[in-house]
């Protein structure tokens, strides 16, 4: 079985105003190829920054440690980072907002030209050839789209082109952050219809960050929950959903407000500490309710539980 | 405190439309109007719970700021807590609109970062003329009913977490015990376990003073947990309108029927936890 | 979520931006030097001067021996062809410079910021008004309001100090009215407005405040500037009188024999010179501070 991303002990960290501060803390988990895997957190977990870890663009200032491979090729050991040859070609990306991805001033077709006339040696003839096959195996019209600026098309629109942007880069690793976060709800269905899609058709492997729950749940098979740049919890997405073993797990899940469903929503007291905070113990100590007295000195390592599932807790 | 005895709606809209003179191209100096809100009629009871539901576009932002007496509709009646807000001039509407209390949607613009979060909580009280020593009383009487530590009071806006700032904003709102609060996407810029406790304190704020609340919001899911009735917004009309229930339930217009559907996300597999 | 901290980091105390800066720049630790002891001096100068009638303007009374003495173990920096030492000249001198600076800097922001301000608040008909008052005054430069002044009023104090305020209030106008744009649609000022508060203490409570500190930081920048300018009125004579203890004048004085006298010229020039590097340090420094984003990539490159 080929790994698609294998992380060991992953660790990435910036510096902020002279101090270094570490966003993800060995963090280890694999994606197999041709797997929808979804990691989960609130702002501070580090999901972004492993994210940007995996499709080879972090910051020329941070710094790393661990181990991590993209499509078995080594990418971050120790602090070196090599992307040559992985980025774009065998790992792609989507960021949260298609304005982010998108030229603002290079109109959609040009701005296939250039992804690929730099990744491929394509002629714009070519391009154009490539960019409307992708534009339709996104669900876009090519002729309404190839000759517009971003800011002539709709929010779902742009999204759906940049997903098309980064899949023409025949990358088979598709990195997503927060891909329907910035859509209007009505529009969230269509894009996560078209991410299983495109899975569906092309065999992509897609990993997708995001905060959302019930997103993870609709699209992933597994689900990873990071928090406070650590990974607490790692399974089966349905499994992790109906029985999770982290608490903090639980209490993402309690907390969510779900259509049509009015049960009291569970406020747990506290914030997710931000990016940098030092703990000497498991991070989710001074809001678990179920928090023994190592918990407060001792972080706890990942242990597997059952076949699949992880759980870095000492509740195991 | 039951404000349910006045007779007067807390807000009253009867067909207003309102929009916005945009340049009409770069080369001209013409001006052409374009119309964000067509016909909205809406009614919000003294101590009512509504929900304004409406997505980018829609024209919530600027149904909020036809309320807040920011925008004169070019037709249709409004009123507000009493007082039809455009018959009076600029400014004075100062004196009908301090006795809301608004909540915006970015808290990173709506705290001064050189003041100091009592001061910032304590501006509602300007105009009411209270000895010191009572304003004192009630910014730190607000500061607790939002579950924030009074040291808090001696921080400015840059100490704050996200979750913190939007309680300060929230204090502020109803340090004059206001009787219509006004609130723009209260958790969207918020994690969703700072959304659950402050969607809690909302409500429990609301029993207490016994306001008119509406909040303006894009998820539905939220809005359940903030109000009895809604009303739905889509380009600058209202599709739907009636409890938040029964919308959720039996969804009538195109629209609202997309909205709730669009909802269905994974909720099984959750559902089974519950 | 600290990226976005910062933010507000570099409102919330000057102090604060100053500590920091020490500690972080070098380039501040060395303006801020510079500036001091210019003031030490401005304070002190004309008391540890070794021959304060001579730092006045005053001719001594054994002028012809004196005159034209390279500098030497009594006199310093040498003395000027009237034989006055060149070094209480310059001692002397950094009184005026700072008073010419300070006054002209602080009328000017002052005036800049009122204008920049109340154009952004009150929108309409006075924006158009301030701004195109401000866009006349633009196009003046100094020395050419500096010379219809001499010919009005004479020669004095006033004429450099007026010229100069004149030239320089629009900048601020122009840069506070920026940053007033960005401040006036901000939500604390409209709730500010809907709570009643009145518009005079929203305009200083929740505008000026926030508008103040980039404003302020460029000012400190300028007091530099200000100075290189205010020396070139006076040395073309159109301000302050020939014999004024001012660090212009007395480059004025030396020029004419620049090549048998240069000292009496070099030395308030490089005094002149050292102050205005000196506060153009500090003030780029503390922008850079104000600045998160500049001040992460600064690493990315050295």
């Amino acid at each position: 079985m080929v790994l698609a991303v294998e992380a060991k002990e992953l660790s990435v960290g910036y510096e902020e105003s002279d101090e270094l501060l570490w966003a993800v803390r060995e963090v280890s988990f694999e994606v197999r190829e041709g797997e929808a895997f979804c990691i989960v957190g609130e702002s501070g977990s580090g999901k972004s920054t492993v994210a940007s870890a995996i499709a080879g663009i972090l910051p020329p200032h941070g710094v790393t440690d661990g181990e991590l491979r993209v499509g078995g090729r080594v990418v971050v050991r120790g602090n070196e980072r090599d992307y040559e040859g992985v980025r774009g070609r065998l790992v792609t990306y989507v960021p949260q907002s298609p304005g982010a991805s998108l030229n603002p001033y290079l109109e959609i077709g040009d701005q296939f030209y250039y992804v690929l006339s730099s990744l491929y040696g394509l002629s714009r003839r070519e391009a154009v050839e490539k960019a409307r096959a992708y534009l339709r195996m996104a669900g876009l019209e090519p002729d309404a789209v190839l000759d517009r600026y971003p800011h002539e098309l709709s929010g779902g629109m742009q999204q759906r082109a940049a997903i098309a942007l980064a899949l023409s880069t025949g990358a088979r690793i598709l990195v997503a952050d927060e891909p329907t976060s910035s859509l209007d709800a009505h529009l969230r269905l269509q894009i996560v219809e078209l991410l299983k899609r495109l899975r569906a058709e092309a065999g992509l492997t897609l990993i997708f960050i995001t905060h959302d729950m019930l997103l993870a749940g609709a699209l992933s098979e597994r689900v990873a929950v990071m928090y406070a740049g650590r990974l607490v919890e790692l399974g089966p997405t349905r499994e992790v959903l109906r029985k999770p073993l982290h608490p903090y797990t639980s209490m993402l899940i309690e907390s969510v407000p779900v259509l049509g469903v009015k049960r009291p929503l569970k406020a747990y007291t506290g914030e997710p500490p931000s990016p940098g905070e030092p703990s000497g113990g498991c991070p989710f100590y001074e809001r678990c309710p179920f928090r023994l007295e190592v918990c407060a000195s001792e972080n706890p390592p990942a242990k597997e539980v059952g076949e699949s599932r992880r759980v870095a807790c000492w509740l195991f | 405190m039951s404000r349910a005895g006045s007779s007067s709606p807390a807000i009253e809209l009867k067909g207003v439309s309102a929009g916005y003179l945009v340049a009409e191209g770069l080369k001209s100096l013409r001006r052409k109007y374009v119309e964000v809100l067509r016909g909205v009629s809406l009614r919000v009871g003294r101590g009512e719970r509504l929900a304004v539901i409406g997505e980018s576009g829609s024209g919530k932002t600027t149904l909020l700021k036809v309320v807040l007496g920011l925008l004169r509709p070019v037709k249709g009646d409004v009123v507000v807590l009493g007082h039809r807000i455009y018959d009076i001039p600029e400014r004075e509407r100062w004196k009908v609109t301090s006795r809301m209390g608004y909540v915006p949607q970015d808290p990173f613009r709506a705290l001064n970062p050189r003041l100091r979060v009592a001061d910032i909580v304590a501006e509602p009280l300007t105009r009411l003329r209270l000895p010191e020593s009572e304003k004192r009383e009630r910014v730190r009487a607000a500061i607790k009913m939002v579950q924030l530590h009074e040291s808090v009071l001696e921080y400015y806006p840059s100490r704050l977490s996200g979750g913190m700032m939007q309680r300060v904003l929230i204090a502020r709102a109803v340090v004059h015990e206001p009787e219509l609060l006004l609130l723009d996407e209260p958790t969207s810029a918020l994690d969703v376990s700072t959304q659950a406790q402050v969607i809690n304190l909302l409500n429990s704020i609301q029993e207490r003073l016994g306001c008119a609340m509406v909040a303006v919001t894009h998820d539905l899911a939220v809005a359940q947990y903030l109000a009895d009735r809604a009303v739905v917004l889509y380009r600058g009309v209202v599709v739907e309108e009636g409890p938040l229930d029964e919308i959720v339930r039996s969804p009538k217009s195109e629209h609202a029927r997309a909205l709730v559907a669009s909802y269905s996300l994974g909720s099984p597999a959750l559902l089974g936890n519950v | 979520m600290s990226a976005l901290r910062g933010r507000f980091n570099s409102a919330a105390g000057f102090l604060d931006l100053a500590r920091r800066a020490w500690r972080r720049s070098t380039r501040f630790r060395v303006g801020s030097l510079l500036v001091a002891a210019m003031v030490a001096m401005a304070v002190l100068g004309p008391y540890v001067a070794p021959y304060p009638s001579d730092g006045w303007g005053l001719v001594p009374r054994n002028a012809a021996e004196r005159a034209g003495k390279p500098p030497c173990l009594e006199f310093p920096f040498g003395t000027d062809n009237l034989g006055r030492d060149v070094l209480s000249r310059v001692l002397v001198g950094a009184r005026l410079a700072l008073l010419q600076i300070a006054l002209v800097v602080s009328v000017s922001l002052a005036l800049g910021l009122f204008v920049g301000v109340c154009a952004a608040y009150y929108r309409g008909p006075v924006e158009a008004l301030l701004n195109y008052a401000a866009e006349v005054f633009l196009a003046l430069p100094a020395m050419v309001i500096a010379l219809a002044l001499r010919l009005a009023l004479g020669q004095g104090f006033h004429v450099v100090v007026t010229s100069l305020i004149l030239s320089w209030w629009p900048w601020y106008a122009r840069s506070s009215y920026v940053y007033a744009r960005a401040v006036v649609e901000m939500e604390y000022v409209l709730l500010a407005r809907l709570a009643g508060v009145p518009d005079r203490t929203v305009l200083l409570r929740h505008v000026v405040v926030n508008v103040l500190p980039p404003v302020l930081v460029q000012a400190i920048t300028d007091l530099g500037s200000v100075l290189l300018e205010a020396s070139a009125i006076n040395f073309l004579g159109l301000g302050l009188p020939p014999d004024a203890p001012d660090w212009g004048i007395v480059v004025q004085n030396g020029f004419k024999y620049i090549v048998s006298m240069p000292w009496v010229s070099m030395f308030p020039g490089a005094f002149i010179l050292a102050t205005a590097l000196g506060f153009s340090l500090v003030g780029d420094s503390l922008r850079e501070e104000m600045d998160p984003k500049m001040r992460r990539r600064w690493k990315l490159w050295f």
